[in-house]
């Protein structure tokens, strides 16, 4: 009964949210309505997932991201424009109170036309660089596609899968692409990312590539106009927010084009490749507008782990007692593309939970409870032992990672000291015992005190002493 | 199968060799100098394009590394686009280019001191690996080699660079609660000892009582001339101690106040009455004990406790 009451409930969620946790109104600001041709492929995959699609020109007079102190769309992708700013409605500070209100939006740049100020200055406040002027052309003289006018401009970069630069990130945008297998970046723009851990690298520029400005730097390049090179070059770019809303710039607009979704290029190197253009579009733009990698706690509890102790079967109490062990769980899904799945930790990584107060008095990893675990929730337990120290505590599950949305539960419960009626008797205790028996001594001392001083003769020597002073 | 690999991949490294060979990039005249800021020495290193230098070269915190080429587009001198000395952190793979000024001829030179390091190459453990690329457009091969390591030596009287890592989401170092420890008792066998010489108190209290005269041979007397006084009295005082030890092993503080309160209403009323008796016959033994002369004349019937009050008794005296 209970198992197919909960089947309808999947079911029900499934289809209310069969696209994306946060909604599926997407904004699409382009400038030119013939643009839409060269993005069909991405655009057409974005519909049949399931978003809503609304097309604006920057200039509409009638566009407008909040519609009384509401959203009015969840997400929106900037395809390269030839304005300079971007007009009143889409201004720097509208767009960031659109992140703050959880919007997501994607950016792309390219390198023929200079990203709009206002984007920029977005980016600027992200702590993401763009070269200066606006423009640069990103190039790589060793991994180029050798195809019409990119033989010469080597300006088609041709990368590898984007893998996961940590062994503790789970891989999102790559899964399922061959070793042999290419993403083309043709003609993008690369950027350098500050040091925020908000800031993640998906694709980074390969260590022989470089950024320049073709107008000027057609010469040579000198050691001050270098605006990066290397893996210091991020070509594709992602940024979440505490709370959890996401950014996404990609370098090159162009790589999100019907031409170069599963093309077919020559490699600088030799041999023909296939490109992954659609596939790491769809899981990139899945990815940005919360399809992929968002988290949620279904459930926590926390009780005594203690068989003996009458309260043992009590779910989340408010009060423990110091040394109590304890056993807290916590139950998570992960979205994927239409459902709640179960989420694995990945290799390498663990949850943990901290016991504060202040600061952490534990910090333990967190292993997988298969009893309390389904196909849409996985739970986590771990057992520890309260620290000696009475006060207010909490239980902290703090879970910040590269591409996951963020989860930091914190559950506040007080620890008592030890009552005095929980220590152990003093006649357990080996060195109470002299004590115990000076007490014990003390009190036959007194009774036998009571007994001479009452009921004692008067001592014989005594009266021979008084018959001496006579 | 594997034959046909083999053919595969010489053809390939025929071809690569053959693109190489019509057109690709590389160099002349490499040198490399490390020029020191106060002696002036200079050690000066041949660079081969094909084999980078078999030992690291020690670039001192005021010294100047100098490298000069000529970048060569098969053979001929020519400006590259790219001509990079790139050098790398070996543990994190942190890389840093340092572009080349270049002539139109293919001359190109690059300076380098500590101060144009970042400050993790600073802090470096290993030698920084160096590998120069030259690269353009076009259908040249570009040319990507190690050429050399340096090795950083930092001034030991300058203040130590420091780094430090920008935070990173990621798995945090386990923490586990260090408890104090639990309180210990001696051994036993001290304990035992210290309990035996507290025990061992209470005979040598009564010995030393019983040496300097202390005895009950009144018990008797007192008991026959005041029975139930004396018997409640010391029972109450037995009681009390008894109430003691109740609270010690399992009452609370609430139900021993009452019965304590009781106890103690007994002794009160018992006591005035056998403490009584014990003043009367102390005062008959002082008097007894100051005039023995007075002896003869009390009644051996009133020495041998009549069984009268001693109130009456001592108006008699």
């Amino acid at each position: 009964m209970r198992l197919s009451l909960s089947f309808i409930a999947a079911l029900f969620t499934a289809a209310v949210s069969a696209v994306s946790t946060t909604g599926n109104r997407l904004l699409v600001v382009l400038e030119e309505d013939a643009d839409k041709q060269i993005y069909s492929k991405f655009l057409g995959d974005l519909k049949s997932r399931g978003f809503d699609l609304s097309f604006e020109s920057p200039k509409s007079e009638s566009l407008s991201l909040f519609h009384l102190g509401e959203r009015s769309y969840d997400h929106i992708i900037f395809f390269p424009t030839k304005m300079k700013g971007l007009g009143p409605n889409l201004t720097p500070n509208i767009l960031v109170d659109f992140l703050n209100a959880k919007g997501n939006i994607l950016v792309t740049l390219h390198s023929n036309v200079a990203a709009p100020t206002s984007l920029v200055s977005l980016l600027a406040e992200l702590d993401i660089q763009l070269p200066a002027d606006r423009t640069g052309l990103v190039v790589d003289h060793f991994n180029y596609a050798a195809d019409n006018s990119s033989a010469k401009a080597h300006d088609v970069l041709l990368l590898p899968p984007p893998r996961p630069a940590r062994s503790d990130v789970k891989d999102f945008f790559s899964t399922g692409a061959g070793e042999d297998d290419v993403l083309a970046f043709p003609r993008g723009v690369g950027a350098t990312l500050g040091a925020s851990a908000l800031l993640n690298p998906v694709v980074r520029a390969p260590e022989t590539a470089y950024s320049y400005n073709p107008k000027d730097q057609v010469g040579a390049l000198t050691a001050d106009d270098l605006f990066a090179a290397g893996t210091q070059l991020s070509l594709v770019s992602a940024f979440q927010a505490r709370n959890s809303a996401r950014l996404t710039l990609v370098g090159a607009a162009e790589m999100l084009q019907d031409t170069w979704f599963d093309a077919e290029v020559t490699a600088s190197a030799g041999g023909k490749k296939k490109t992954i253009n659609r596939e790491f579009a769809k899981r990139l733009s899945g990815w940005t507008f919360q399809e992929l990698g968002v988290l949620r706690t279904n459930w926590i509890e926390h009780r005594l782990d203690e068989p003996e102790d009458p309260r043992n079967n009590e779910t989340n109490p408010k009060i423990y007692r110091i040394k109590n062990n304890v056993k807290y769980t916590i139950s998570l899904s992960e979205y994927s593309w239409d459902s709640w799945t179960a989420f694995t930790v990945p290799d390498n990584d663990d949850i943990q939970l901290e016991f504060t107060m202040l600061s952490p008095y534990h910090r333990v990893p967190l292993s997988w409870d298969t009893t309390r675990s389904s196909d849409s929730a996985a739970a986590y337990t771990a057992y520890f032992r309260l620290p000696d120290q009475h006060g207010i505590f909490n239980f902290r599950l703090n879970y910040k990672r590269p591409f996951l949305s963020n989860i930091d539960e914190k559950n506040t419960v007080s620890v008592r000291h030890i009552a005095h009626n929980e220590w152990p008797r003093s006649f357990v205790i080996s060195g109470a015992w002299p004590w115990i028996a000076g007490v014990a001594v003390t009190v036959a001392g007194w009774l036998a005190f009571c007994l001479v001083w009452m009921y004692s003769a008067p001592a014989k020597k005594g009266v021979k002493g008084e018959k001496k002073t006579q | 199968m594997r034959l046909t690999r083999s053919i595969a991949s010489a053809l390939l490294l025929f071809s690569a060799g053959v693109a190489q060979a019509a057109s690709a990039w590389g160099f002349d005249e490499g040198s490399l100098q490390i020029v020191a800021k106060k002696s002036g020495d200079s050690v000066k290193e041949k660079l081969d394009p094909k084999a980078p230098l078999a030992k690291p070269v020690t670039l001192g915190s005021l010294d100047t590394l100098k490298l000069g080429l000529t970048a060569k587009d098969s053979g001929k001198g020519k400006r590259p686009h790219q001509a990079f000395l790139v050098l790398q952190e070996q543990d994190s793979g942190l890389e840093a280019p340092f572009p080349m000024m270049v002539k139109e001829s293919g001359k190109a030179a690059v300076q380098i001191t500590h101060k144009d390091l970042p400050v993790q190459f600073l802090v470096a453990k290993k030698p920084l690996k160096a590998s120069i690329v030259l690269a353009s457009f076009g259908a040249s091969q570009g040319f990507n080699a190690p050429a050399f390591e340096v090795k950083l030596e930092i001034d030991p009287n300058a203040p130590a660079p420091k780094y430090e890592k920008p935070l990173r989401y990621g798995k945090q170092p386990e923490i586990h609660h260090i408890f104090r420890p639990d309180p210990q008792s001696p051994p036993k066998v001290v304990s035992l000892f210290f309990t035996l010489l507290v025990v061992a108190a209470l005979p040598a209290l009564l010995i030393g009582w019983a040496v300097l005269g202390g005895n009950v041979k009144h018990l008797s007397t007192a008991f026959s001339r005041a029975p139930i006084s004396h018997a409640t009295f010391f029972g109450s005082i037995v009681a009390m101690e008894f109430v003691f030890f109740l609270y010690y092993t399992t009452w609370n503080l609430f139900q021993v106040l009452p019965v304590m309160a009781a106890v103690a209403a007994v002794t009160v009323l018992s006591g005035t009455k056998a403490l009584g008796e014990v003043q009367a016959r102390r005062h008959l033994n002082t008097l007894l004990a100051v005039n023995t002369r007075l002896l003869p004349l009390v009644p051996t019937s009133v020495l041998r406790n009549s069984g009268q009050d001693p109130v009456t008794y001592d108006m008699r005296f």
